[in-house]
């Protein structure tokens, strides 16, 4: 039984604006199509947010529930993107149940790799080890990749074959755009349904006290290596998503800039709340859509993500939830309705 | 023979150099337990000081001694606003102070509009012994590194200030009760760290052309040096750095560039491994 038992009745029941803000954001991303039908550029738009979201939501399923800070997320996203691109030019193969599961396989593999030799083994790594061991993993592949020939070099890899669904071809548009919220939707319910499962108490367990639990009896970096596992798998997804939605791939795709980006989409929006990211990546990239025809603040665009970083980390460190979702309600949002307060 | 000579020197200054930029890193994630991800910026920024005072008609020396002046400066000015707020937990420590790269790091690529500029040698040229060349400024950058290590040894093993930091490196709190202001103390020991960072790249900028991605390139390496020698002790870094220099300048003799720095990486992720507390830690506990 992976659910927590429910409580019966107990209490007065607070206004809980978390579920609000997600049933939002899914029925504006629904609504969105319809509302713009007329503006292709802005589907296409929508679309990459979400496809970045996936990526954001593998962020937070790392650091903002199990306090692995992964560094080098853009790592698994880059090459499952090369994966799926090598094989379309070399094998001819785009079929959407082969390829996108053959991403998630990249990711969850190379994921479950760097978490075997980062979190396992005798001695329990410091967490600025494993930040550095993701930072360095996503660095290294990015330099070895824009020296390779046979994957582009530096040019990366350009006009992808398309997705295939049958004899359908996806381009950009409404099926990309049904795709890309179908994939979010589904990473989305079952991030969700980890993070209030038993593991996902066990999670919070780990992010309060490590040590207790590892006194518990759990093997705590086993649990952490698992989600870690996981989020490679959604940011493969991610990452052969957006392969095939802008048709290229590059070294940069894979590099410590990617990576942190999604650090800056999770924490602008709230890590450990799993919309967060959504909403911190949809914020992000409107920005820099709005910014991007006005040449002279488009150079400094950098400067803009990393002012808008270290004032999230100085001062708003719950993120743009964190303004209308409590506290209590942000920490204790696992389990069947009730058991917040079980925790302290 | 001449062939392995100039080899070993060719290591030998890059080995320096990175040195220089460690060691800054090294006695700040040592003093305060934080990783500085603005270093890198912090070489741009000595970088761009010679740079700026080269084409304002003041020289390349001028430039060259005010670096780390500049820098320091910079660094104690954003110690005492931003970095001390850090000081409790790492991880978001790493993050604003990546914040604080990035935008250093986007402001001058902003500014130099994305060119390469090249910034001629002070004293160019080179000496030979025994037919074999060596570059004037690369020894110029090597005797200066065994000068800056050997003036903050003698700073900390023999000033009143170093016994100071010496007892806040050991336990702090002791130091706070016996009356040393441990946070002048990490203000200080950060400006220091930047006017290093500074000064380093005010050396290396003849070497590589300056660009916004000058410091960024040894940031990675500096990290892996810091963990390999050790943190919590001034000389764990510098052997850390002279291990990573080593191979980093020496691997790609033996097998294919690409290759080189990757395997860097590796073997340093692999010791850090095995041996989390370093060289040094080891050794003390």
């Amino acid at each position: 039984m992976l659910r927590a038992t429910k409580l019966q009745g107990g209490g007065r029941r607070a206004f809980r604006a978390l579920p609000a803000v997600e049933l939002l954001v899914f029925a504006a991303l629904v609504a969105a199509p319809f509302l713009l039908s007329e503006r292709l550029d802005l589907i296409t738009l929508i679309t990459n947010m979400m496809i970045l979201s996936i990526f954001a939501i593998s962020f937070d399923m790392c650091w903002g529930f199990s306090g692995i800070m992964s560094f080098g997320q853009a790592l698994f996203f880059g090459v499952s993107g090369y994966a799926i691109a090598l094989v379309g030019r070399d094998l001819g193969f785009s079929a959407i149940w082969g390829v996108l599961p053959l991403a998630m396989a990249t990711g969850l593999l190379l994921a479950a790799l760097l978490a075997a030799f980062l979190l396992l083994g005798r001695k329990v790594p410091s967490v600025i080890f494993v930040a550095f061991g993701t930072l360095t993993g996503s660095y290294a592949a990015e330099r070895l990749v824009s020296g390779w020939q046979y994957v582009g070099a530096g040019n990366g890899l350009s006009s992808i074959k398309l997705l295939q669904l049958g004899s359908f071809e996806f381009v950009e548009g409404f099926e990309f755009y049904t795709l890309a919220f179908l994939s979010l939707l589904a990473i989305y319910l079952v991030c969700r349904f980890i993070v209030r499962s038993q593991l996902g108490l066990v999670l919070a367990g780990i992010r309060q006290n490590e040590e207790r639990l590892a006194f518990l009896g759990y093997r705590v970096q086993l649990f952490k290596a698992v989600i870690f596992s996981f989020a490679g798998m959604a940011a493969g997804l991610s990452g052969a998503l957006y392969s095939y939605h802008q048709g290229f791939i590059g070294p940069a795709n894979m590099g410590p800039s990617l990576s942190t980006t999604a650090v800056i989409y999770c924490l602008l929006g709230g890590a450990g709340t799993l919309i967060g990211p959504v909403i911190g990546t949809v914020a992000i990239e409107a920005l820099s859509y709005g910014l991007s025809d006005i040449d002279a603040i488009r150079h400094f665009w950098p400067v803009i993500l990393g002012l808008v970083l270290l004032v999230i980390v100085m001062f708003q460190p719950t993120g743009l939830l964190g303004l209308v979702v409590s506290n209590r309600e942000r920490i204790g949002s696992y389990g069947a309705r009730g058991r917040g307060r079980a925790r302290v | 023979m001449a062939n392995v000579v100039s080899v070993t020197f060719d290591i030998a200054s890059f080995t320096s150099v990175m040195v220089l930029i460690v060691l800054g890193l090294g006695v700040i994630a040592s003093m305060m337990g934080i990783f500085n991800f603005a270093h890198g910026e912090f070489v741009l920024l000595g970088a761009y000081t010679v740079y700026l005072s080269a084409s304002a008609g003041l020289g390349l020396w001028f430039g060259i001694v005010a670096a780390p002046v500049v820098v320091g400066v910079l660094g104690l000015i954003m110690e005492r606003l931003i970095i001390r707020r850090f000081y409790a937990s790492p991880i978001i420590a790493m993050l604003g102070t990546y914040a604080i790269g990035l935008v250093i790091r986007e402001t001058v690529r902003g500014l130099l509009g994305g060119h390469y500029e090249s910034i001629p040698e002070p004293i160019g040229g080179a000496f030979s012994i025994g037919g074999v060349n060596f570059s004037i400024w690369r020894t110029i950058i090597i005797i200066a590194t065994v000068a800056v290590l050997s003036g903050s040894w003698w700073m900390l093993a023999h000033t009143p200030i170093g016994l100071r930091i010496r007892g806040a490196l050991e336990n702090p709190m002791l130091a706070r009760a016996c009356g040393i202001s441990t946070s002048r103390l990490y203000g200080l020991t950060f400006a220091f760290g930047s006017a290093l960072a500074g000064l380093a790249g005010a050396l290396i900028v003849p070497l590589y052309q300056l660009s916004a991605d000058i410091g960024i390139r040894f940031l990675v390496q500096g990290f892996l040096s810091v963990m390999l020698g050790g943190v919590g002790t001034f000389s764990g870094p510098v052997l850390g750095a002279g291990g990573v220099g080593v191979m980093a300048s020496g691997l790609p003799w033996l097998v294919p560039p690409v290759l080189a720095d990757p395997l860097v990486f590796l073997i340093a992720l692999v010791i850090v491994k095995i041996r989390p507390q370093g060289f040094i830690g080891a050794a003390r506990t």
